[in-house]
């Protein structure tokens, strides 16, 4: 099994259909992308065809939205198999998804569905990234998704759980840090706290997106461009856990690639001047 | 204290049958009450998936307005949960259920609407293969033509319409307003397939649609020929199996041939 901790790649973009066309002819200055692992699990046709050139040009890492580590359903092994098929093909640096369920009894809700953080719960998503690592060859890296909800019978919190699932099923983490800010905003809990109680020798990759204000709570939408909260949080994060592969996450309402990539020099901006404040430390 | 599974098995079902068992495990927010959190839940299911369907269904959406594309669409998500992990697959019964689901099915053209969208993008990412080039039937024998059997691109599908939805589509994908539905004594043929990474379609007049039938199903180019001629009379019928032939080959509907 591939066990050593992946590399720093600098700032990379999610890849979207809306910039084939300009990254393919203008080679943007961009370190790496991520791709969404179901958009490419399909047969042939131009998507594949681009997506080949894409990994021959840039690092890339997968990313999916369909694994449902933490459900008590079977293990879809057609998934895993076509998963692995995938990345075969691309050779990514690593695989993520989300710390989170997505349906029981073969339906799938299309969603990243919460978790109660039970004793139960954990030694059930620790059994099962095992057993998907076992599949794959590699370490899984999971996600912290933003939540909407909180439950009763939760006997730890997110942070706690997250950290025990990552040590204990030895698999990476990708620290969303729009995702910590939403969930942190619903809950009522401190964005510092949460910071504070990840490993951070765990984190392979940031996630930084946008999100959208109802109401009294924030969903995460993915379709703004990133806020100056969510900015100095990734402020904070990158202080935390050193250089860890960043990455602007966009969904919905795509702007122009410029546009993104111009977020992305603000993350590497941020990045750089928490890495210069940290050298001037050190000389003191 | 529920377990995990009996848990997810309520929230599920507090998603899709809107029971509200799962309200007793989850805690009120300082701002918000349990219900309109888990309503959060409630909306994001229903509106991801109307994305999708919106997304796979560009045109019947025009064709049906935003009233009309969202009855359809509440409709299907009720009774088509996903069962499957990629949501590129969430509306691939559309056809099917336009076409069997009144008030729907009482406009045939919103099926084969929906019939030529999903056609069109399932051969947008169907099966590579290298198309046959002419240059590879150039060396064959006078004497093999008889014996050839053809394979079909994977991506090649026919679609028969009762309508002109496929005059309404083009309508509507160039965002000009559709023609006047035509109801076809007949049933009209069209394929559809995937020709240098475009979707693309275009009709089959009958005889040509015979004998595109024929030949996927792996009948001898010599027996077509007698095919086409008991279909569309004796006079040139090599010729016109030929030609037929000949396009197939140059729209790369073709991937390979076997002499038998
Ligand atoms: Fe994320």
């Amino acid at each position: 099994m591939k066990t050593e901790k992946p590399p720093f790649l600098g700032f990379g973009l999610g890849l979207r259909p809306q910039h084939y066309e300009e990254i393919l002819s203008g080679s943007p200055t961009v370190d790496w992308f991520e791709v969404l692992s179901e958009n490419y699990m399909i047969a042939g046709g131009q998507p594949l065809h681009i997506l080949d050139q894409i990994c021959e040009r840039y690092p890339i890492v997968m990313h999916g939205v369909s694994m449902s580590i933490a459900s008590t359903a079977p293990l879809d092994m057609d998934y895993l198999r076509d998963l692995k098929t995938l990345a075969e093909r691309v050779n990514p640096k690593w695989i993520s998804d989300h710390l989170c369920w997505t349906g029981v009894h073969g339906v799938n809700l299309h969603d990243l569905l919460p978790i109660p953080y039970t004793e139960e719960a954990l030694n059930h998503v620790v059994d099962r990234v095992s057993k998907v690592q076992d599949v794959l060859g590699r370490r899984l890296t999971l996600e912290n998704v933003s939540s909407y909800v909180t439950f009763g019978q939760s006997e730890m919190s997110e942070w706690e759980f997250v950290s025990e699932v990552a040590n204990r099923a030895d698999c990476w983490l990708l620290f969303d840090v729009n995702n910590v800010y939403v969930s942190a905003f619903n809950h009522g809990f401190s964005t510092d706290d949460f910071l504070q109680g990840i490993p951070r020798d765990r984190v392979v990759q940031f996630h930084v997106a946008g999100h959208s204000h109802e109401d009294d709570h924030i969903v995460d939408t993915h379709d703004h461009p990133v806020c100056d909260e969510v900015w100095d949080f990734y402020r904070e994060a990158v202080t935390h856990f050193g250089p860890v592969s960043t990455m602007i996450e966009r969904d919905d309402n795509i702007p122009p690639l410029a546009e993104v990539v111009a977020e992305l020099d603000h993350a590497r901006k941020i990045a750089g001047e928490v890495a210069e404040r940290a050298q001037l430390t050190a000389a003191e | 204290m529920s377990s995990f599974k009996d848990f997810q098995d309520s929230f599920q079902r507090g998603i899709l049958e809107r029971d509200d068992t799962i309200l007793s495990d989850v805690k009120d927010s300082t701002t918000e009450s349990r219900s309109v959190l888990i309503g959060v839940y409630r909306h994001a299911y229903v509106a991801r998936l109307a994305e999708i369907l919106g997304d796979d269904y560009e045109q019947v959406h025009a064709y049906l307005g935003d009233e009309g594309f969202a009855r359809l669409v509440k409709a299907y998500i009720d009774a088509n949960p996903s069962d499957k992990r990629n949501a590129r697959w969430f509306g691939r019964h559309m056809p099917t259920f336009a076409r069997e689901t009144a008030p729907f099915s009482n406009h045939r053209e919103v099926s084969e609407i929906a019939a030529l969208e999903k056609a069109l993008s399932d051969a947008f990412d169907g099966p590579n293969a290298e198309p046959l080039a002419i240059d590879q039937l150039a060396a064959l024998a006078v004497d093999d033509w008889p014996q050839l059997t053809f394979q079909p691109h994977p991506t090649a599908i026919r679609l028969t319409f009762t309508t002109n939805a496929a005059a309404i589509w083009s309508a509507l994908k160039d965002e000009t307003a559709p023609p006047d539905l035509v109801r076809y004594p007949e049933p009209q043929a069209l394929l559809v397939w995937r020709q240098d990474f475009m979707a693309r379609f275009r009709p089959l007049d009958p005889e040509e649609s015979m004998m595109w039938n024929e030949t996927t199903k792996g009948v001898r180019f010599g027996i077509l020929c007698e095919m086409v001629a008991m279909f569309g009379g004796e006079d040139d019928a090599e010729i016109r199996a030929a030609t037929y032939l000949r396009d197939w080959i140059d729209s790369g509907l073709l991937a390979g041939y076997e002499v038998e």
